[in-house]
Parts: C-alpha cells; structure tokens; sequence
C-alpha cells in the first residue's frame, strides 16, 4: 500500500475507534503492511509510521490496560481537531497580511510551515477572509530558490536542535571554508537573511549570510534527539547588526552628527538608537550615538548629503573629509572618459 | 512532493471540501496551491482512503461531479487538524513583520494561536518562534494605511519629497503596501498627479484617513524599480575593495575588470538616487559616464565638504 494512503487509514481507523487497538490488532488490519515481515521489521515500520503521524500533530498514545480497558493505542479527538480560533477582524487581518507578505517574499524561514496555517486558521473565516494587500520583496540576491531551500532546511535544524554542515563563501575571502554551526535562529535585517549559530571551527557565535552558504547539509543522525541547547540569556540583537554602524568591527565610538532641513525631522528614524535634541547653538539637531564601524557609518552619512555633518570626534571629521575628498578627486573634470 | 507535505495536504483537504460542497475544482486548486493535475490525483487517492475492514461503506466517499468537489463522510474528517508547533511559530514569526503597526492586534492573535496549540507545547512554542527574528521595524502608519486599502478609503498625507523643499500635501487612492529590502512603500493612485505613484511611508507625514469611498483597480500592482540593466546608460566602476560585494547583488550584471574591479550599468533617470548611491561607497565608486552624472556626483562631494 502507498505509505500516504496507509497514513490516512490509520487516521481514519484511529479517529473512529472508540477503544485503543492493540498492535495485533493493527497488523491484522493491514496485512499487506506490517505482516509478512520480520516482527522486528514490522514494529520498526510502525514506528516510523507513528512517528511521522506525531509530527503532523496526531496525538497518537499508547495506553497500558487495566480491568476496565486493554492495551493499545488511542488517539485524543479532542486534541486532534482544531477549535475555532476566534480572531477579531483586526487579528485576521493582521495575521493574512504579514503572513502573506513573507510568502510573497519567496524566502521565509518556515514557509509551507507559515502556508499550511494561513490555510487553517482562514478554515472558519470563510467569505470574512481578508485580501491582503501587503507584500514583501527581499533583494535579488534573496531571491535564489537556493536560498529558500537552505531557509527551509534551517528552520527544521533549529527546530529540532540538530548542527548543520555547510560550505560558506564570505565576499572578504577568496576561499570557500566548511563550517560545522549549531543554529541558534535566523534573522531578517533589511531584507537580508543571517543565520546566528554557534561556529565550531570559530568556537564562538557568528553570523552568516544564508545567501553565502553554497551547500548545507542537516544533521539527521537521531533525528529525534537535540544536539545542542542554545545558551541562556541567547539573544539576536547582541550579534546581528541592524544598520551598518552597529557591525561589530571596532572598539566603540560616540559620534555627534548634526542635521538642518528636511533632515531634522526624520532625525529619529534615520538613527534609530541615537539621542536626539535640539541644537542649542546654530541650526537643525544634533544626534548622538555609539558607532563600532566608523567606514560604514560615514558612507551612510555622506549619501544624506550636507544636510548631514559629522561634528565629533575629530577622527571621524577627518574620515568623513577624506573620503569625501577621494570622491570628489574620481569625479574631477577629465578630458576623456574610459573606454 | 515528500510524504509529510501530501499527508498534512490531504487532511486538510477533506474537511475544507465539507465546509464548502460544491466547490470548484480550479477554486480548490488555488486554495491549496496545488496545481490542477495534482489536486485531481489527491481526489483519485482520497477514494481509496477508509479505515479497516474496508467494507464499501468505510471509505471516504469523495467525488468531482460537473468539475465541482463534495464529499460524503461521517464526523472522522469535518475539521482540520489543530497547528502544529511549526505551523504555529512560522505565523507568529511572520506576524512580527507588522510589528509595531499591528498594535495590540498582534499580541492578542498570537495569543489565541497559543491557546489552540496542542496541550503542553505553549513553551516549545514561545521558544520556537523566536528563532526566527524578523522584525522589521514597521512604521505605525502601516496600521490605518492597511485599514485604508481593506476599507477601500482615500488618504492625505502631507509627503517629503528630497530636495524639493516643504513636504507637499497628497490625497491618494491606496492600494498595497510593500516592503522592499526593509524599507517599506505604498503603492497609490495619486489624485494630484492623476497617476499611480510609489510613496515612502517613512516620509509621509500627518496621514489621515478620509471617509471617501473609492473603488480599486484590478490590474494595480507597486514595482519598485531595479535600478540595474545591462543596456542603461549609466556605468560606474568599483574598486577591488567592493568588487566582491557588487557580484554578490548583481551576479553577471557586474562585469569584472583587468584589475580586480568590478564594472556595472545602472539607470540614470533618477539623479538623486544615482548620487546617493555612488556616495553611500565612500570613494570606492566612480561614474565612467555620462558626464552629467560625473558632475552631479563632484557636486554632492563639494557640498559635504563645503566648497
């Protein structure tokens, strides 16, 4: 018989019964199936069988008898249904539109996880199902089916505690290397994915771009048993950057930025971390933050153009100066442009 | 397709076809996300699916009739299986991308995700979903924009554009939002300009939502555009520095130099973004041509340094 459709027998037999059934019980029912083997070879398919079941949310239990019943096994009804969920409006639609915009992004850490329950909870929405109207578009470089593969494979790696095997590429080195990481979680920052793990060739937590990793490959060794635990006290933010200052390059600096214009409004959400306040001398406000990557901050400051200068330290004056200088040298009138 | 994915398909299948008899064949396909073919192979295999003594009457009666779908079945199947702990995480996961213009709608929908989880999960559940972490910041005006596009309502908002000096008052039609690469825009017929227009939601500024009904358009769809195409007429060369990054976003696209440095060709119909852009590389870029945006790009460097 297809496994599939013993699979769905064995629902169907096992929601109907109203007394547990007994191993026996169940070879004699599927004769073609888990007789005519080995006993062994047998109770192994079952497992397996029940195994894969359990993961499909079947509360599948074996029950050891007494006077009043008998041995076997016996699935909760009441555990295996799903109950209205009860959404608001609002919660529906909350829930449809984020959910819909990370698939439309074709890279989602979980997705036919995330397409299987936008499926169940619209179960009793019926007609009230909102039409999301939210999307999500990471870079082309995110866009690989590649990538969506790997994401899926590390969701169900740091789901079930398992390390992976993988060979990165990291723009900085000519050479690919083989990593052994233990996945702690995935993370999105501006529209890039990054795996956090701990790396056992670095024997520290890093990051890794998902897009960089070449090959993966999920430990499936007792696949039932974690590998690891992530620490205590674990959390993203103290290793993943958000912006490209918080890259944890070198020792931290505080910076002092002045804005004026249009600038001074979106002084907040530009530097999102930084204290901001009105200029108590001359024009616009001034915003103070930590910066451990002196380069990437500049560069994001020099493409707000002048409306953004960098008053303190006077290192980063300097910097901000040269490079701007160096753009301004490549840019010089020329008589002839390269072929 | 592996075992797992059909089997948690099919059971949900089967009560989703009792919830909703008739329903068309092509109509079920796209609530599955299955092809036609596909769907049409599961019905074939739902037939034979009962339970034993597989007598006439113990299997699941499922049959297309004039292309429409029923199903004939006792209590066994008439609700799909409760989320699995995956299922789960991967939703509330998602719905952290809202956060935190979903308010309190979002913590009160995951919190009802965690009551129907099967008893006993609620820790691995909280554990689980936080492995993934994709918040991106959303801005609060995503909440009434996305009211907005469910109610079918205009909007105002007064809109910054760079350069342009004071922010100019808007009244749209809204019709999607998008998140690309973190930034998130609305797409919006624009009754100023008389034209669909892309906005920035972060420079929106005193949104508010009108009670003026307007009906939406079928074919509207935001693109932002990619900024790289082999035949645009702009090119700039980057240092070996960057070079490898450059081959990283735009893969063929960037053509590699004698020494080391990488050569692409972007559009040049948006001066400002094309500027920013070669500054935001710190003195690793340089435009090759044309010569208006080699000026353009010496004149943003004179400013910031004040001459």
């Amino acid at each position: 018989m297809d496994r599939t459709e013993r699979l769905l027998d064995l629902v169907a037999l096992f929601l109907d019964a109203r007394e547990p059934i007994s191993w026996a019980e169940l070879r004699e029912h599927f004769p073609h199936d888990y007789m005519g083997i080995s006993d062994d070879a047998a109770e192994r398919k079952f497992e397996r069988d029940k195994a894969e079941l359990l993961e499909l949310g079947f509360p599948l239990t074996y029950i050891q008898g007494d006077d009043e019943r008998r041995d076997g096994y016996i699935v909760n009804r009441d555990a295996y249904y799903l109950p209205e969920v009860d959404l608001t409006k609002e919660e529906l639609a909350v829930l449809y539109a984020a959910g819909s915009a990370a698939l439309t992004s074709g890279a989602f850490p979980g997705r036919d996880d995330l397409s299987h329950a936008l499926r169940k909870i619209g179960f009793f929405a019926g007609n009230a199902l909102p039409t999301p109207r939210v999307r999500m578009e990471l870079g082309t470089d995110q866009a690989s089916p590649q990538l969506a593969a790997h994401l899926e494979a590390l969701w169900e790696a740091c789901a079930g505690h398992k390390w992976v095997q993988m060979t990165y590429v990291s723009p900085k080195r000519p050479d690919s290397t083989e990593r052994k990481v233990d996945p702690y979680g995935l993370v999105l920052r501006r529209g890039s994915w990054t795996l956090v793990g701990f790396c056992h060739l670095r024997q520290d937590v890093r990051t890794f771009q998902v897009h960089r990793i070449r090959t993966l490959k999920v430990n499936t060794s007792r696949p039932r048993s974690p590998d690891f635990e992530v620490p205590e006290g674990f959390a993203f933010d103290d290793h993943v950057a958000s912006y490209p200052w918080q890259h944890r390059f070198h020792p931290r600096l505080d910076v002092r930025l002045r804005l004026t214009g249009e600038l001074a409004s979106r002084a907040a959400s530009l530097f999102p971390g930084g204290t901001v306040a009105p200029a108590t001398e001359g024009e616009g406000v001034l915003v103070e933050l930590p910066v451990t990557f002196l380069d990437g901050f500049l560069r994001f400051c020099l493409q707000l153009g002048p409306a953004c200068r960098v008053e303190s330290p006077e290192e980063a004056r300097t910097r901000v100066k040269e490079m701007a200088t160096r753009i301004l040298e490549k840019h010089g009138v020329r008589e002839e442009v390269a072929a | 397709m592996s075992v797992h994915e059909r089997l948690r398909r099919l059971l949900f299948l089967v009560p989703y076809v009792s919830s909703r008899p008739g329903i068309s064949v092509e109509e079920l396909a796209r609530a599955l996300n299955v092809s036609r073919e596909h769907l049409l192979e599961d019905l074939d295999l739902l037939t034979c699916v009962g339970r034993p003594p597989f007598n006439p009457d113990d299997y699941i009666d499922i049959y297309v009739e004039n292309d429409r779908v029923y199903v004939d079945l006792d209590q066994r199947l008439s609700a799909p299986p409760r989320l699995t702990l995956g299922e789960a995480s991967a939703l509330a996961a998602s719905a952290e991308l809202l956060r935190p213009a979903a308010g309190d709608a979002l913590s009160s929908a995951v919190e009802k995700l965690e009551r129907v989880l099967p008893p006993g999960t609620h820790e691995r559940f909280r554990a689980m979903y936080r492995k993934i972490d994709a918040a991106l910041e959303a801005p609060q005006a995503l909440g009434p924009l996305t009211r907005a596009i469910h109610a079918r309502l205009e909007v105002t908002f007064d809109y910054v554009t760079p350069g342009r000096g004071a922010p100019e008052s808007r009244r749209v039609r809204p019709h999607e939002l998008l998140s690309h690469r973190g930034q998130w825009y609305l797409q919006a017929w624009d009754l100023n300009r008389q034209d669909d227009r892309l906005f920035r939601v972060d420079r929106m500024e005193g949104l508010a939502v009108t009670d003026t009904p307007f009906q939406p358009r079928e074919d509207a769809r935001a693109q932002v555009p990619n900024p790289a195409r082999t035949d645009a007429a702009v090119r700039v060369r980057f240092s070996k520095l960057v070079a490898p990054y450059l081959r990283e976003r735009f893969g063929e696209d960037a053509r590699l130099l004698a020494d080391g440095g990488v050569e692409v060709r972007v559009a040049g119909d948006n001066e400002r973004w094309l500027t920013q852009w070669v500054l935001s590389f710190g003195g690793e870029a340089e435009v090759l041509e044309p010569a208006s945006a080699r000026a353009a790009v010496a004149r943003a460097a004179k400013a910031v340094l004040g001459v």
